[in-house]
């Protein structure tokens, strides 16, 4: 019956989803719009930058953790390691896009239905606390991880167009399936859970977003670390990494529930 | 067999108490009317049955479940109207009902939405947005979503405030419908007309539970029964026979209407036409004076205010 109730809420979620223009356009232009930045960074550094980076100490640092990793790169010309050190990040990058939409989604996920009044009436139907949250944070969740695999495939194409087809060949790598197919998806779940959150706590959608905002920060803290040399994503690394968040899925979904006050949304929110 | 029970419920917030030692029972199948102003504690002790909010202290006991122990057990028998309902405004009314009853087991849903929003005359509309309808439509929405999965007991907190009187009175005609099918309903209302319509028994709230009777028993144990008496040209001779009559202990009269108090109505009536006649009076019209509701509820509630002050 909880999977019934979970499907129902989803089911609703993603009707009312459906409706929003607003939220039909951000949802594929922000996530396009990243991986088009990305791709224009990409070629700015290529062409301009790559001398720079190339004499830099922490670049050499990093491009050690990419030939440990991946032992390959070292035949390459550093002009061409240099590509696939930049397309490397791509992994732990398409992690900004989930979180993203988490800010912007999930914020409102249930500060919406609070000023609907239809909070209350969904509080008095048989549905868990539990189902409620995790049927809330999968409706954005879901959809989220679509596009962030839409988006690393139009950014594989992208970068097949600027002509780097080569190097292409050297980013498919085991880490980039763990981390689109494991990673990523407990990622992604787990910046809706923390919306979700933000969302239950907070008296307005800013607010949420507010509160919310700080899910970026760990996936920035990611990406510095790997692009300053400090860490590099070995498939060992991406998987425990997944794993630690999946884990994380569930102590949050907990620390939700707990959280979520009934009787003061009830009576405060009329 | 009590399908509603309340023992000792209090709620507080913070230092404000909202209901205190609220003791009640509800029968299955009852109307029953929860009366009070404003601010009384009515939505509060519709929530704490509910199992939305938790008691302070006291417990409840509805379709034999513990409100404060197994809310979302006890959600599958009961249904509940909120003052203000929120829909999806982008939905349509189908999807909306859909959506809520399907939570719930044991019928089908199709059939009961499609018997539901006929009954409230809402069938045409189904496939529009309910952001479309009037806030009338939305109480009937609301009052469907409520019943849709058959609950045992349904809660109606004030489910005709803000209405204009046609969909008022359309609300009234479905909760008369449901009693009549055997419909146990909680019905919190300030509007006396409308409990004294449709509720078989009434407790007058104002924090504490100040009565709890039938309107009919209310009235006797407020107010004397007076019985009220038109004559033709009544003559100084005739009222003081009347008034000299043992059962009658106190005479009013206001031209050709006497109010009286009997020493009991049932018994004496008869007896006060059949003296009028014998001493030559002619009764134009018998009748017993009712206190309204209002009446009623006005007296207990500025009897609670002169004893708190």
């Amino acid at each position: 019956m909880g999977n019934k109730r979970i499907i129902n809420i989803l089911k609703k979620e993603w009707r009312v989803q459906s409706r929003d223009l607003n939220s039909i356009l951000f949802v594929t232009l922000l996530p396009l719009l990243i991986i088009g930045q990305a791709l224009l960074i990409i070629w700015l550094v290529e062409r301009f930058g790559g001398d720079a980076i190339l004499a830099n100490n922490m670049f050499q640092g990093a491009i050690e953790n990419l030939r440990n990793a991946l032992p390959a790169v070292s035949g390459l010309e550093i002009e061409r390691q240099l590509q696939v050190f930049l397309l490397s990040q791509m992994n732990v990058y398409l992690l900004i896009i989930p979180t993203m939409i988490a800010i912007s989604f999930a914020t409102f996920s249930i500060v919406d239905e609070k000023l609907s009044g239809s909070l209350e009436a969904l509080l008095v139907t048989p549905v868990r606390t539990w189902e409620l949250l995790l049927s809330k944070a999968l409706a954005g969740a879901v959809p989220a991880l679509l596009v962030t695999w839409v988006c690393g495939l139009v950014l594989i194409l992208g970068v097949v167009g600027i002509g780097w087809g080569q190097t292409v060949e050297m980013i498919v790598t085991p880490s980039l399936f763990l981390s689109l197919f494991l990673l990523t998806p407990a990622v992604a779940l787990l910046s809706f859970l923390l919306g979700v959150i933000g969302s239950s706590r907070a008296k307005d959608a800013r607010s949420a977003q507010n509160i919310v905002l700080a899910i970026i920060f760990p996936v920035l803290a990611v990406i510095g670390l790997q692009v300053s040399g400090l860490v590099w994503l070995t498939p060992l690394i991406t998987l425990a990494l997944a794993l630690g968040v999946a884990v994380l899925d569930v102590f949050v979904l907990r620390i939700a529930v707990r959280l979520f006050q009934r009787e003061s949304i009830v009576v405060k929110w009329q | 067999m009590a399908i509603v029970e309340a023992h000792g419920l209090t709620k507080k917030f913070g230092e404000f108490t909202a209901v205190s030692g609220l003791s009640l029972e509800v029968s299955e199948g009852e109307v029953f009317g929860f009366l009070g102003p404003n601010g009384a504690g009515k939505t509060t002790t519709i929530r704490m049955l509910a199992g939305t909010i938790a008691p302070t202290s006291g417990y409840a006991v509805v379709a034999g479940l513990r409100p404060d122990q197994e809310p979302e057990n006890l959600h599958q028998y009961i249904g509940l109207l909120t003052e203000n309902p929120g829909f999806y405004n982008r939905l349509s009314a189908r999807f909306n009902l859909g959506f809520f009853a399907g939570f719930y087991t044991g019928f089908d849903t199709d059939h009961q939405v499609e018997k539901y929003l006929r009954m409230m005359g809402l069938w045409e509309r189904r496939e529009d947005r309910v952001g479309t309808f009037s806030k009338g439509m939305k109480q009937r929405l609301a009052l469907v979503r409520a019943l849709i999965h058959q609950p045992r007991v349904l809660f109606l907190d004030e489910p005709t405030a803000g209405l204009d009187p046609e969909a008022a009175h359309e609300v009234r005609d479905m909760i008369q419908e449901l009693s009549s099918e055997g419909q146990t309903v909680f019905l919190s209302t300030h509007n006396l007309v409308e409990a004294e319509l449709l509720c078989h028994r009434i407790g007058v709230v104002r924090t504490e539970l100040l009565a709890l009777d039938t309107p009919e028993n209310l009235r006797r144990s407020l107010f004397q029964r007076q019985v009220v008496v038109q004559l033709e040209n009544p003559t100084t001779a005739l009222v003081n026979t009347i008034a000299s009559l043992p059962f009658v202990q106190k005479i009013e009269q206001a031209g050709n209407h006497f109010r009286l108090q009997l020493t009991d109505p049932e018994i004496y009536r008869p007896d006060l036409v059949k003296n009028i006649v014998e001493a030559g009076g002619r009764v134009m019209s018998v009748s017993e004076e009712r206190h309204s509701l209002e009446e009623i509820y006005l007296s207990l509630v500025r009897e609670e205010e002169d004893d708190g002050q």
